[in-house]
């Protein structure tokens, strides 16, 4: 019994796992082949990882704009995902279909957009010339960037908040209520808490993309401040260097797993100790 | 006797325009036990839940310690409340839990150290502080949502159908132990289920619902021996309850034959219903009896036999110690105290006659699987 019931799983899963191995599987391995290798005799070396060092600044840049991202959007997306929660049903599905709108276009365009409002002769400052103001020096700034990376990215922190507080029991608050919390302590000693899940994978969610992302630095960012996906990018285009792409890639990836580590034990401190 | 700590006064409920409780008035005093019994739908948590304040009734006010509380929110009032289902905060561990409402409180560590600590002592978890509430069973998150509302030294306590979901055998141990724990803290309860027995076993003062009035309040032996109409009647206990005239005080007319009573203060010929318990019908032999009839069905209880006895088309339920074939011809005799006259009322015809004995028993199944009892694998030795 318990033997077909595997087969089955097996049977099931199997063109996943298949998938997961050709599309995955494989590509990291070519990651970590041209990461360990040299470019002209093919030999081990750890040469391309040595070789990133000087590129470490733009490592921390990457990582400190997608953390403020990630923040600005618990922030924003918060309440936007306790208001759509705490609505009527019918109104939920409109508002989450209005969340999800923007990312049914294509996420080039819409960064564009920015670019043609944000322009040093875009829509907004010659909105604030005409009342006298300007122009600023809103593109080509980190504020750009970070503002690229939420508004692109808020939809994927808004959902999983939403769907961790639909399912919030109310009789939860209303036991906190009877143990004598007023409506601010009911939020910090019960829904916040309760809502750690949601907020963990929101930020994975809103981190892991913005940290690697190059599109939205190359065309909000300066170009002094280029970040790794931009490098990364130019390894395998411009300077032609697969090598140091690869090691550049690799590095990036395991940052992102410490990082969630780290985040993930945060998380865990608030939870109960499982014995 | 006590003071009185909650009154209820007019207390009308409408969810939508739709009316859920009216009229309710209740005194409950100090140290007493209150439950409120009655079917599920009735109106119990909506009464549990207005006394808490997680509810504003329509009209009416709520009166704690004589003080007008109606529009109190809950963490204002001096009231903790055991929820159906217990709502423990998952986030929190067994110590954490109990500790909630104290560090709402801002109380010194050491304090609440020491006052969850003999909380859990009482409920018996002493050694649990540390578990997760998700790894307990249903009894032990049932004491743990007890100690956690007792932690707080609340005037009042509710507790809506604490024990639904509890297996049988818990149940009994856990209706024990809040009446002891009840005592020992000298703590006003008021407790609602669905279970005439748990309500018989454990109050002070039962009041009765049903669709959203109070039916009748009294201790339970009141309730039990003097149903004030044809639902209490039936609600509470078995009942055969037979339409008779009272002809003066003390002499009732049913079944064609005028039997003596002890109630009076009816009008003359009055129509009224009259209640026989089952277990106080005695039958005789044939020739001797008052009312004669044949049995149709035979039941062994354990402690009785409980049979339904056709009497020109009205079935009684008769309990008794000795056996009688079915399709014998018997007769029973009833002695004045084991009759009981109720005015007439809207419930009068509804109940009593156990020509639906069936239907009557599948009306009980519904109402139970109504509150959709959880069941529940208790894992062994609680202790
Ligand atoms: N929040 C609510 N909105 C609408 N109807 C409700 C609400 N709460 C309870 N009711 C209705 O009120 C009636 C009484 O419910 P309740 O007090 O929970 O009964 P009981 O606890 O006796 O089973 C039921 O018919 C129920 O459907
Ligand atoms: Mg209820």
């Amino acid at each position: 019994m318990k033997r077909r019931n595997n087969v089955f799983k097996l049977l099931l899963s199997g063109p996943y796992l298949i998938w997961m191995a050709i599309f995955v599987l494989v590509p990291m391995g070519m990651v970590l082949y041209f990461a360990l290798t040299d470019p002209d005799t093919g030999r081990f070396t750890l040469d391309n990882l040595m070789g990133i060092e000087e590129f470490l600044p733009v490592f921390g840049e990457s990582v400190w704009l997608a953390a403020v991202s990630a923040l600005l959007c618990i922030v924003i997306a918060y309440p936007v995902a306790y208001v759509i929660a705490k609505a009527a049903p019918s109104r939920q599905r409109v508002l989450i279909l209005l969340v999800m709108l923007p990312m049914c276009m294509s996420f080039l365009l819409r960064t564009l957009a920015w670019v043609a409002l944000l322009e040093d002769t875009g829509i907004l400052n010659r909105l604030l010339g005409s009342l006298g103001i300007g122009p600023l020096k809103l593109i080509r700034t980190r504020g750009a960037v970070i503002l690229g990376m939420v508004y692109n990215y808020l939809p994927y922190m808004i959902m999983p908040l939403y769907s961790v507080l639909t399912k919030l029991d109310r009789r939860l608050i209303e036991a906190a209520e009877d143990l004598g919390c007023s409506g601010t302590q009911v939020f910090f000693k019960v829904i916040l808490p309760l809502s750690a899940p949601g907020i963990i994978s929101g930020t994975t969610m809103v981190f892991v993309p913005a940290v690697s992302t190059f599109y939205i630095s190359k065309k909000l960012g300066s170009s002094g401040t280029a970040l790794i996906g931009d490098l990364i990018e130019s390894q395998f285009k411009q300077s032609y260097n697969p090598n140091l792409g690869a090691a550049m890639s690799l590095v990036l990836m395991v940052m992102i797993f410490i990082c969630m580590g780290i985040m993930n034990r945060f998380a865990g401190q608030d939870e109960v100790s499982r014995i | 006797m006590e003071k009185e700590l909650i009154r209820l006064a007019d207390i009308a409920m409408q969810f939508d325009g739709e009316e859920v409780l009216r009229s309710i008035n209740l005194t409950v005093r100090d140290k007493e036990f209150v439950t409120l019994l009655g079917p599920s739908g009735c109106g119990k948590t909506t009464t549990l839940r207005i006394i808490g304040g997680f509810e504003t009734p329509t009209s009416g006010e709520v009166y704690f310690d004589g003080e007008c509380i109606t529009n109190l929110p809950p963490y204002k009032r001096k009231v903790n409340t055991i929820f159906q289902r217990y709502a423990l905060f998952p986030h929190l561990n067994v110590f954490e839990n109990v500790a909630f409402g104290l560090r709402i409180q801002k109380l010194p560590e050491e304090e609440i150290r020491s006052r969850v600590l003999e909380m859990l002592a009482l409920v018996n978890l002493k050694g649990y502080e540390r578990r997760s509430t998700d790894a307990l069973s249903g009894g032990q998150q049932q004491r743990v949502a007890i100690a956690r509302a007792l932690v707080c030294r609340p005037r009042l306590l509710l507790l809506d159908e604490p024990l639904g979901a509890l297996d049988l055998r818990l149940r009994k141990d856990m209706q024990a132990e809040l009446k002891r724990i009840q005592q020992q803290l000298g703590i006003t309860f008021v407790y609602v289920t669905h279970d005439q027995e748990e309500a018989l076993a454990m109050s002070d003062t039962v009041v009765v619902m049903d669709k959203g009035r109070i039916q009748q309040i009294g201790t339970p032996e009141d309730i039990y021996n003097e149903p004030q109409n044809a639902f209490v009647a039936d609600f509470i206990g078995e009942s055969n309850i037979i339409d008779g005239i009272m002809h003066e005080d003390r002499l009732v007319e049913f079944c064609g034959r005028k039997f003596a009573c002890l109630d009076g203060g009816f009008e003359k010929r009055e129509n009224v219903d009259v209640v026989i318990r089952p277990e106080d019908i005695d039958i005789i032999p044939y020739q001797n009896g008052h009312i004669k009839g044949t049995v149709t069905s035979v039941t062994f209880k354990g402690v009785h036999y409980e049979f339904i006895i056709d009497v020109d088309g009205f079935k009684w339920m008769v309990q008794s110690t000795d056996y009688r074939e079915l399709g014998s011809e018997v007769a029973f005799i009833i002695e004045p105290d084991a009759i009981h006259i109720m005015k007439k009322s809207e419930y009068s015809g509804m109940f009593g006659d156990y020509s639906t004995y069936s239907e009557a028993y599948d009306r009980d199944i519904r109402e139970f699987d109504g509150e959709e009892p959880q069941e529940e694998k208790q894992y062994e030795a609680e202790e």
